[in-house]
């Protein structure tokens, strides 16, 4: 299955949420791949510590690929090339986890029939090798996420199932400008129509997730005032509201990440040892992820909104 | 039959083999084969159904003029044709070769093209071939620029991978492997040897060989597409128990165990007949690999393993949640 992360707006924790997504599949026993299609700026290989790829591999990443300048892209196995101390020891039973870079600098660039026929080909490659396949997309209505789009309404790819993830911040203009990536006219629903999607199949495959946001009943703000606690309450029930009547509602979202402090900090994955014996992550934050990376393959969640 | 192949002896082989599950739901019987491989109008698809169904395209020819790799770094620009085919086994698994074969040596100058053509699957060296350094530049991998026969390789699959006849549905997801081999001649008199085999990073395989000189690169190809092959169904068959996990009762029904392995038992496990297609002289080649680490014992124990996991599962449940003594 192929999972493509969008977003509208960057710093809405897409790459560091979807990478989370992956590592916790990957615990799970699933054979995982992240693709990293972001192509303005790659940031995967910080998210997974892998330093080699952070300086630029001296094999060429996606974008090299793409171009047709490089035959196959580089492939990183985190378990074996991470150097987060937690990470280097496979957990047992695990499935494997490889990353296929971007090329540092790479940038955006125009998709052309050959690009297209090569990314299907990649596609296909990784689905048939891989249970679960995250694609971190550029943000906005990017050239990434046009490729994609395209790619994914190639007959040669009719039969590989597709889910979108779109990320977004639990604030006025994140709601809004998440709504619009999807449902507006230069949205990723009339793109897809555009390149040959079904309208309906498209839209069922959309599912938003709510990143960072904070919990009023958290403890984090136990210490404000029973003023700030109401404000956020009725900031809460008015996001609720706008978020429905843009689409975009509870039934339509695949799960809430919370106001995690050290992802403010740091784009890291968060492991069982920062909840349990360093205590540097909350319970919440790593449960909430677990239960989106089960969903992601959960038919339930994924019925007609 | 192709005519004996003329000038200079060979002085080395390589060559690599990418195999791969065929992305398709149900395998090609043999005259989707043959249309499937036919790279070439005016060259026939190889087809034989005994002892199992197996499909071989045409050689194609891809010009190089490039340094071969060394390993001592050595830069040796050879010129010539690298020979690709693909082959389709049982319908069902993939493989593309490609090889070349060169001799000690050649002119100094880069000579008309029509002369190279003469010998295809031929690159010659200009002047000198240090053949043991070329060996493991070869089986190692070469620096950027250097002749790789593992993306001609790999350029075939890629083209054969977008052909319509494939509805890109494969049964089971699976890894392809890679598999690079060097022949280098053996002593005069002496019969051919397995030097090493050994897997090198999760998907890669080298094999290095010692081969009178007068055998055929198609043979020893074949040999090596053989290896490759039955290489390939042992590490995917040992994979379809990722992430399945036996015997904790997290699987009542049984129902993830049938979908891990039913498709091995649709699909791969009537596939294992190892030297069906070597010649005799070759076909010793495999006695070192089922001595150790015994290829057949391997699998054999694999499908013992696979079947007897089914037939639990058709015990059902019930049955088996019998509480020990204490």
């Amino acid at each position: 299955m192929l999972v493509f992360a969008a977003s509208d707006k960057g710093g809405t924790g897409r790459s560091v949420t979807s990478a989370n997504l992956a590592y916790q599949r990957a615990l799970t026993g699933d054979h995982v791949a992240y693709v990293d299609f972001d192509f303005g700026s790659p940031t995967a290989a910080a998210v997974f510590d892998v330093p080699g790829a952070l300086r630029g591999t001296e094999e060429p990443g996606l974008h090299s690929y793409l171009e047709g300048e490089a035959p196959e892209p580089a492939r990183i196995d985190v378990w074996r090339q991470t150097e987060h101390p937690q990470l280097r020891t496979r957990p047992n039973q695990s499935g494997r986890l490889v990353l296929f870079p971007g090329d540092a600098g790479g940038g955006e660039f125009a998709t052309g029939a050959d690009a297209l026929e090569r990314c299907v080909d990649l596609l296909l490659r990784i689905d048939n090798e891989f249970d679960v396949t995250l694609v971190d997309l550029s943000a906005g209505r990017s050239y990434a996420v046009d490729m994609v789009l395209a790619a994914t309404a190639h007959p040669r790819m009719r039969y590989v199932p597709c889910r979108w993830l779109v990320f977004h911040r639990w604030t006025r203009q994140h709601v809004i400008a998440a709504s619009g990536l999807v449902h507006t006219d230069h949205g990723i629903l009339r793109g897809g129509v555009e390149r040959g999607h079904d309208e309906e199949t498209l839209r069922a495959s959309i599912r938003f997730v709510r990143a960072a946001v904070p919990d009023p009943e958290s403890p984090l703000w136990a210490q404000g005032s029973p003023a700030q606690a109401a404000w956020m309450q009725a900031c809460d029930e008015a996001l609720r509201r706008l978020a429905a009547e843009h689409r975009i509602g509870d039934s339509v979202v695949l799960g809430i990440v919370p106001l995690e402090p050290i992802l403010q900090w740091r784009e890291q994955l968060i492991t069982e040892e920062d909840v349990l014996s360093t205590q540097i992550a909350n319970k919440e934050t790593l449960e909430a992820l677990e239960e989106i990376a089960r969903r992601l393959t959960d038919d339930a969640h994924w019925g007609q909104p | 039959m192709r005519p004996p192949e003329t000038g200079p002896p060979t002085a080395l082989l390589c060559g690599e083999i990418r195999t791969c599950l065929l992305p398709a739901r149900q395998a090609l019987d043999i005259r989707s084969a043959a249309q499937f491989l036919a790279l070439r109008a005016d060259e026939r698809v190889l087809l034989s159904e005994r002892p199992t169904l197996y499909a071989r395209s045409p050689d194609t020819l891809t010009g190089v003029d490039c340094p071969l790799p060394a390993a001592d770094g050595a830069r040796v620009r050879a010129v010539g044709t690298v020979a690709a085919h693909a082959v389709l086994t049982e319908g069902r698994v993939l493989q593309t070769s490609a090889r070349f074969r060169a001799p000690a040596s050649g002119p100094d100058q880069r000579r008309p093209w029509g002369q190279y053509l003469i010998r295809p699957g031929t690159v010659e060296p200009l002047g000198k071939l240090p053949r043991e350094p070329v060996a493991r530049g070869v089986l190692d991998g070469g620096r950027q620029g250097d002749l790789d026969v593992g993306l001609i390789a790999d350029a075939l699959l890629t083209r054969l991978l977008r052909h319509p006849l494939l509805d890109q549905r494969p049964p089971m997801r699976s890894r392809p492997t890679r598999l690079r081999w060097a022949a280098l001649p053996a002593p005069s008199g002496a019969g051919p040897s397995l030097e090493r085999f050994t897997l090198a990073e999760d998907e890669l395989r080298t094999v290095r060989l010692r081969v009178p000189e007068d055998t055929p690169a198609d043979e020893i190809a074949g040999l090596c597409a053989d290896l490759a092959l039955h290489d390939w169904l042992l590490t995917t068959v040992v994979r379809t128990f990722d992430g399945i996990r036996l015997g904790t009762g997290a699987d009542r029904d049984g129902s993830s165990v049938l979908r891990a392995l039913g498709p091995a038992v649709d699909h791969l496990l009537h596939l294992w007949m190892p030297r069906a297609r070597v010649t005799p002289a070759l076909a010793r080649l495999w006695d070192p690999l089922e001595e150790r680490p015994g290829f057949t014992r391997q699998w054999d124990a694999l499908v013992h393993r696979i079947r007897d996991q089914l037939a639990l599962q058709a015990i059902g449940p019930a049955r088996r949640e019998v509480e020990p003594a204490p």
